[in-house]
């Protein structure tokens, strides 16, 4: 069934048509292409082991997502509609880590394996799965995506989730009955909060639980305490796949997942809906105060029939149109130079940050022999530039929004529509390749020996040369004393030369790994900010097109009103009285769908 | 000399040097006393994860759990003192609603709670429940050895394990933790076969290069199992029985759902208190492993709570501690003693004590006790590769499965001493070889001293 929504934009792009106004009837054509396949990203996050995965299967009725005791799920999975079950398995091409953009390659798979190919196939090289099913609950365009367990030393970084969670439309977060929430789960809860605001707290495995309800009426007072708006719903996914199984309705309700089904349908579905309508109203309205502008500059032409006002109008449309044109040199400029500004502080920002940390890899390996704890030093380095990334990538996006404002702001004239919906690029932030263990050379014995040997060969022949002069053999106790403090000596600082060379090895090896990031990382920077740029300049670009046409539109109008003769002038005003009408009713509809109040139409 | 003689000496040493610091002496004289202790275990875990419930498994006897340091050690009557700032009373233990509680008193803030209890359990080591807002320092502070409870190995669980090993000799001697994989009954939905797959889980945990190096061993365990089947009663055992005797299609459903389960709609007479009663105390899996195994045939209390105990992983628990921890108990009170002396040393650095510094750092770099554990740990970890018959002749000889000779030396059997010195000669012989034989690499020939040391002092104690 078609929404109301798209009733009214049909007919306002018909109404664009009628008055030959094809900038508009394209943009709005966009508008609608875009709103008519919408895909809502609901992401499924919670700590490990608190029955993401078996969620995901039991909302769909279907073991799509892999479950098992120990950690499972290590990758995303898609899940989302099609109409036959289908899946895939998305995973870098090539089994090179390269470390720039990997490209991806799509395999599919039956449906009963995806479970498990996707805990075959080594983490590292699988990027996500998607699975497609047939189901009512996914035909909105619902997807829905189960996630690795945050805060878990097994599953890959953290930081690729929260990527994900800043393109979500709603988040369910994931914690069981056997537990209240923990600090880190509500510390969670609150930075997921702040990316996406439609978060709703799912409280598994309550058949498992005889206090579930204590658990849950404690949940609620702690997400009270901490200022957190999110509602809780308490579900048993054992109850409701057996329910499936077996048919039993009874089951299904005590299972709680008809209320979740509910939550997702009213709040993400229709509040979806509720979007749409909105951004509908809001273009709509925009695009028919255009075709009605020139509708009444034409009839007041008409009502006054005066020569000289006309005429005036006519010029005053004529210096608008110049003004307009002078004025968009301004905001492309302020457009250049702050994207310009922004690409180079970002990037500086990165700098710093990766230098900061390879100053802390430099002090580090000045005194830490890097033969031992390798492993922990890979981790930290890992975590450090995610943070680094995340903390650089979230400014940029702000900074972005920013500049659009600074933009709009420039603008010759202020419109509801001036800001751009989004201007975020999609899939950022791939990951960059593996920390390269350096070479580890040990001292072995026999090098030991070799060189404590050739160590005190020189000491034993100095020695025993300065010795003979007084009559002893070229072979006594003196020399070969020396010979073993000269083979000591050399094997020490054989082995500080070794230790010395290890820690280069290990400094090199941080800073390619580094400076591999930092290329990757700031390319991709540079590359969202060229996107936001171009996204922006084509949004205001078109703006200004369309204000254009629309002042010239009046311009030909008013000119048509001076030349004109009376019949048909009394022809045509009938006309455009009648459009007239038709608009204003279009309009009132429109903004009846917005919700808001009716404005008065203006000129 | 063996660590824990070298220990006492140099706390008697300190005791002498310290004589005229009231608080230096006072802190040196309550550690020469806890070094002729038994072991002190605490239970340490994030809040809620079921550390009383363990602790009460370990004594078989359920406590009502305190907000505060909880000691259980062994004593012929119940008695409980309560401690506070300074000053501490004597406390009765009384019997509230099946669990016994400590009767504090007036008391606002108390520090600890010291409870005599008569248990066999309690014999070998004293246990400690901390309570959910204890600092990891006072924990190790206080107890000899921890037994870590987790549910799944997070970061912070990584971060209290690695805080244990912060000073520089605890970083020597990471000798005196067991990881314990709690809640196990919770694992995979409640499922029969949860505390199977719980093991295999505890198996992975303890191969982990992440968790090797910080606990000695990593086992699973189901406290609310184990404690329930510790202090079973006759009627909640005729409950099961009369439950494991309904049909398995029937019961099914009712055992879907703890609400359920307690639902009024039962097919059997039980009371619904009695049922709540159950829950309470089994858990739903509980009660759902009781009924299969009843109906399998262990319908009698005494063989229903031992299958119970050796399903919940109480057991391997149990045996955990006494290889780990309560075999080692010298080591780990030189341990205790040499960081407790560390303190002093630090705190209160005098002309008299560098002799005392000295002997502390040789004491804790040649202890041969640590060596042993540590290489118990490297081989477990695969930091030390052996050649795989070779490691588990290694594992025994350095005491990775007791530390008397004979279980060093494999026999499963009272082996004369003239057997078991020709077998650890043969052993000796063969390790000294490997100990020299040039081919080997480095590691290899490292782990075959300390194994020829283990066999030297072995064969100085048969003589």
């Amino acid at each position: 069934m078609a929404p109301p929504w798209l009733d009214v934009l049909d007919e306002t792009i018909g109404a664009c048509a009628t008055h030959r106004r094809p900038d508009l009837e394209a943009r709005l054509r966009e508008k609608r292409a875009q709103q008519v396949d919408p895909k809502l990203r609901v992401l499924v996050i919670g700590e490990s082991k608190q029955g993401k995965s078996q969620l995901v299967n039991a909302l769909i009725n279907a073991p799509v997502c892999a479950v098992g005791d120990d950690i499972t799920t290590t990758v995303p999975t898609f899940v989302q509609h099609s109409e036959t079950p289908s899946a895939a398995l998305v995973r870098n091409a090539s089994s090179r880590r390269s470390i720039m953009n990997a490209p991806t390659e799509r395999v599919a798979v039956p449906i009963e394996q995806v479970t498990k190919q996707v805990s075959a196939i080594h983490s590292g090289e699988l990027v996500r799965a998607e699975i497609g099913i047939p189901r009512a609950l996914l035909t909105s365009g619902l997807v829905l995506i189960d996630t690795p367990g945050i805060g878990d030393t097994r599953s890959a970084n953290t930081a690729s989730t929260f990527a994900t969670v800043l393109q979500a439309d709603a988040v369910l977060m994931v914690s069981d009955a056997t537990g209240e929430l923990t600090s880190a789960e509500l510390a969670l809860l609150k930075k997921v909060m702040a990316a996406c605001p439609n978060v709703t707290v799912v409280i598994t495995k309550t058949d498992l639980c005889p206090q579930w309800r204590t658990v849950v009426e404690r949940n609620r007072s702690h997400l009270a305490r901490a200022g957190i708006p999110a509602k809780l719903l308490p579900v048993s996914a054992t109850l409701r796949l057996r329910a499936a199984k077996t048919g039993d309705q009874v089951l299904n309700t005590e299972s709680g997942f008809p209320d979740l089904l509910a939550c997702l349908q009213r709040d993400i579905v229709a509040s979806a809906d509720l979007l749409a309508r909105r951004a509908v109203s809001v273009v709509a309205s925009s695009v028919i105060s255009q075709l009605v502008t020139p509708l009444r500059e034409e009839l007041t032409t008409h009502d006054s029939s005066h020569t000289a006002a006309t005429i005036s109008t006519l010029q005053e449309a004529q210096r608008r149109v110049d003004e307009l044109r002078r004025r968009s040199a301004r905001w492309q400029n302020v457009l250049n130079d702050e994207m310009a500004d922004l690409v180079s502080d970002v990037e500086y920002d990165l700098r710093d940050r990766t230098r900061k940390i390879l100053r802390e890899v430099d002090k580090t390996f000045d005194e830490a022999d890097p033969a031992q704890g390798w492993e922990q030093f890979e981790q930290w380095l890992e975590d450090n530039l995610n943070d680094a990334a995340t903390t650089n990538f979230a400014w940029l996006m702000e900074r972005a929004e920013w500049v659009a404002e600074k933009v709009a702001r420039n603008f010759p004239v202020y419109r509801e529509d001036i800001l751009p919906g989004s201007i975020l690029p999609d899939d950022v932030l791939d990951p960059v390749g593996k920390l390269d263990k350096p070479k580890i050379e040990p001292f072995t014995i026999t090098q030991k020996v070799f060189t404590g040997l050739r160590g005190s060969y020189g000491g034993v022949l100095m020695f025993g040369l300065v010795t003979s002069l007084a009559g002893m053999p070229l072979i006594n106790v003196i020399s070969l004393g020396a010979g073993a403090l000269f083979g000591g000596k050399t094997i020490k600082d054989e082995s500080d030369a070794r230790l010395k060379r290890r820690q280069a090895a290990a400094k090199a090896a941080a800073q390619r790994h580094v400076d591999d990031f930092f290329i990757k990382f700031s390319k991709d920077c540079r590359d969202a900010g060229r996107y936001i740029q171009r996204s922006l300049r084509n949004h205001f670009a078109s703006l200004a097109e369309e204000m254009q046409e629309t002042l010239l539109e009046s311009a030909r109008s008013a000119k048509r009103a001076v030349q004109d003769d009376a019949s048909q002038r009394d022809q045509r005003q009938r006309e455009a009285r009648r459009e007239l009408d038709k608009l204003v009713t279009l309009y009132k509809r429109v903004q009846a769908l917005g919700g808001g109040a009716a404005m008065e139409l203006s000129a | 000399m063996k660590i824990d003689h070298v220990t006492w000496s140099i706390l008697q040493e300190a005791l002498a040097v310290y004589r005229d610091s009231p608080r230096a002496f006072g802190w040196l004289r309550s550690h020469v006393e806890r070094f002729t202790e038994p072991v002190r275990v605490a239970v340490a875990g994030q809040p809620g994860i079921g550390k009383s419930t363990l602790a009460n498994a370990l004594i078989g006897e359920s406590f009502a759990p305190a907000p505060t340091f909880s000691w259980y050690r062994n004593g012929s009557a119940a008695h409980a003192q309560v401690f506070s700032g300074g000053r501490f009373a004597e406390a009765p233990v009384v019997r509230r609603g099946g669990r016994m509680a400590v009767d504090a008193g007036s008391w606002d803030t108390v520090d600890r709670v010291v409870v005599d209890w008569p248990s066999r359990s309690l014999r070998d080591f004293v246990l400690i429940d901390t309570p959910a807002s204890a600092a990891p320092e006072q924990i190790f502070a206080d107890a000899d050895a921890v037994v870590y409870l987790m549910r799944h190995l997070k970061d912070d669980d990584l971060q209290f394990l690695r805080s244990a090993h912060d000073h520089p000799i605890a970083r020597v001697a990471a000798v005196n933790t067991i990881g314990v994989l709690a809640r196990a009954d919770e694992i995979g939905g409640g499922r029969i076969d949860a505390l199977s797959s719980a093991k295999q889980i505890a198996r992975r945990y303890r191969r982990d290069v992440q968790v090797q190096p910080l606990c000695q061993n990593v086992v699973a365990c189901a406290g609310l199992i184990a404690v329930a089947a510790r202090t079973m009663r006759e009627d909640e055992f005729q409950a099961l029985r009369a439950l494991a005797a309904l049909g398995r299609e029937e019961l099914e459903d009712h055992l879907l759902s703890a609400d359920r389960f307690v639902g009024t709609a039962f097919p059997l007479d039980l009371d619904p208190a009695v049922r709540q009663g159950l829950l309470e105390r089994f858990g739903l899996f509980g009660v759902r492993l009781c009924c299969a195994l009843v109906r399998q045939g262990f319908d009698t209390t005494v063989k229903l709570t031992g299958q119970l105990v050796q399903r919940s992983g109480l057991g391997e628990l149990r045996d955990s501690i006494a290889i780990h921890l309560v075999e080692r108990r010298e080591v780990l009170k030189a341990r205790s003693a040499l960081l407790a002396l560390d303190v002093v040393l630090r705190m209160e650095p005098r002309p008299g004590a560098r002799k005392l510094m000295a002997d502390l750092e040789r004491a804790v770099a040649s202890a041969h006790d640590f060596r042993e554990l540590r290489l118990v740990a490297a081989l477990q970890g695969g930091r030390t590769k052996l050649p795989p018959e070779l490691e588990t002749e290694a594992m025994r000889l350095v005491g990775a499965e007791g530390t008397t000779s004979l279980a060093r030396l494999g026999f499963d059997y009272d082996a004369t001493p003239a057997e078991q010195r020709s077998v650890l000669l043969d052993a000796l012989a063969r390790w000294q070889a490997q100990a020299t034989d040039p081919h080997l690499g480095g590691d290899h020939r490292r782990a075959a001293q300390i194994v020829v040391r283990s066999c030297e002092g072995l064969l100085t104690g048969l003589i």
